[in-house]
């Protein structure tokens, strides 16, 4: 090897171990600058990557148009009714709230964000939303959609904001994201989190840590507990597939009840001390309506284990 | 020189390409990792101390746009803030290259095989060691059948893909009178890949 070759070796490792030695403040500056340059692209590649999609759909025929079209209306039908009551719903547990003189429980704000980017990064499951630092969104913020009337169920959350208008879901699916959960009517609390290596579209949660006494069925639902502080109680994570009793505890294989593959509109579940920009027009931070979750998260420790 | 920047512009077209790059969740969410594989094939067919430059600018990139500060346990013994530290893939970068540069008097003789293999397997070499890293991290080690798959089919579309990136660098060699092969002893050449 040449003295030159040698001599740029030298200041290669140098170099290296300066950028490793790179403070996460720095990083973030690093990524939020790289970011500003990448978003376009990013951006472009999920349109052509929807539009790709939509060319593989298989059209329909007019008799199945037909059948949609009534099967719409049925549904515009109900979900009118829907309102209504949800309005008077709304309005009657307003009035009880103030009768009975609750403490001021802070309901959970939400802003919408757009998934940007379904892409995953090599070994972890994330995906790109289109909200950032500039929208209030900060690191552990849960990400939640809407799954069924019954409420809203977890995604994820904010593992990285990247930029004032981009952020890194850390997916359910990932072993890194790990809730406080509990079996639905049940007092029965475990740690749910994803597995390593598990690269199936739609890969089995497992919920550790269970009693050797828990009382699971299949088809049993999974929601969050809300103890941590980190994610809001009663978020549904998913649904019980199998069970099995171990030596000092049990664990449970959970089916997740959201479509990881078919993101677009998830919701941000933001802090109550975070302070929340001016909201736009179509864009604000909007009050999720009493009863899917109650209470907002009033710390940002992590999720411990028990 | 002009070869070396040609090769440079190269790589860095290759970062905004990678985003249109699908995944295909069919093959346990493998995707063709464009850069790295431009990046090996650019290693071929450049000096050593190029190539450090090359692993110096592509890897910090890289790291840029698609490092995640997630570290398994947030205590004060973790010695770097991420799992895998910011920096990572330079490291990664520098040492492939330096196992593919190997094999680089092989390529200038003209055979491509072995090249070709050690492309798509540097790609698949890169993704074990940061999965090496993760696992280190998280104290255990779990290896499943889909790990495997994803690295093999990785691998398999940079060593489908990189001949015909050879074959451009190849064309664009001999457009800068930039010789990359040895034994061409008719034509005349302005730079010899090896007296950068």
């Amino acid at each position: 090897m040449s003295r030159l070759n040698i001599i740029l070796l030298i200041v290669f490792a140098a170099l290296l171990i300066w950028i490793t030695l790179f403070s996460p403040d720095q990083i973030a500056r690093i990524q939020s600058g790289t970011m500003t340059f990448f978003r376009p692209f990013i951006k472009a590649s999920d349109r052509a990557d929807r539009g790709f999609e939509s060319v593989n759909e298989t059209p329909m025929t007019p008799s199945e148009m037909r059948s949609k079209i009534e099967e719409l209306e049925r549904d515009r039908g109900r979900l009118q009714l829907e309102v209504l009551q949800l309005d008077e719903i709304l309005f009657e547990n307003n009035q009880l709230r103030e009768a009975l003189q609750y403490r001021q429980r802070s309901p959970l704000r939400l802003r919408p964000a757009r998934v940007m980017s379904r892409k995953p990064v090599n070994w972890y499951n994330t995906l790109v939303i289109d909200k950032g630092s500039a929208d209030g969104v900060s690191v552990d913020s849960p990400v939640i959609v809407p799954v069924d009337e019954d409420g809203a169920g977890l995604i994820g959350k904010v593992s990285e904001v990247l930029g004032s208008h981009e952020a890194v879901v850390l997916l359910l699916t990932d072993e890194m994201c790990q809730v406080s959960a509990r079996l639905e009517n049940s007092q029965e609390q475990g740690i749910l989190s994803g597995q390593r290596g598990s690269l199936r579209s739609l890969p089995p949660l497992k919920l550790r840590y269970l009693s050797k006494e828990a009382e699971t069925r299949v088809g049993q639902r999974v929601v969050t507990s809300g103890t941590g502080g980190v994610f809001p109680p009663d978020l549904i994570l998913g649904e019980v597939t199998s069970a099995r009793v171990g030596v000092i505890d049990a664990e449970a294989t959970v089916k997740p009840l959201v479509n990881f593959r078919e993101l677009l509109d998830v919701f941000v579940v933001m802090r109550q001390e975070e302070a929340v920009p001016p909201p736009a027009s179509d864009d604000q931070a909007s009050e999720i309506p009493p009863g899917s979750a109650s209470s907002a998260p009033d710390a940002a420790e992590p999720e411990a284990a028990p | 020189m002009i070869y070396c920047i040609a090769i440079l512009l190269i790589v860095l077209v290759s970062f905004p390409l990678q985003e249109f790059v699908p995944v295909f969740a069919w093959a346990f969410f493998s995707r063709l990792m464009l850069v790295h594989t431009v990046f090996y094939c650019a290693a071929l067919t450049v000096p050593f101390p190029v190539m450090l430059g090359f692993a110096l600018m592509t890897g910090f990139l890289w790291d840029a746009r698609y490092h995640l500060p997630l570290q398994s346990e947030a205590d004060a013994t973790a010695l770097t803030s991420a799992e895998i530290p910011f920096g990572f893939t330079i490291f990664t970068f520098a040492l492939l290259g330096s196992i593919v540069q190997g094999v680089r008097p092989l390529f200038r003789k003209g055979r491509w095989e072995l090249p070709v293999f050690l492309v798509g397997f540097s790609v698949g070499l890169g993704l074990l060691l940061e999965y090496v890293v993760i696992n280190f991290n998280r104290g255990d080690f779990r290896l499943v059948p889909e790990f495997w798959w994803k690295i093999l089919m990785t691998s398999l579309y940079s060593a489908l893909i990189s001949p015909f990136l050879l074959l451009w660098f190849a064309l664009i060699a001999r457009r800068f009178d930039y010789r990359l092969r040895v034994e061409n002893p008719h034509r005349r050449h302005t730079y010899d890949g090896d007296a950068f």
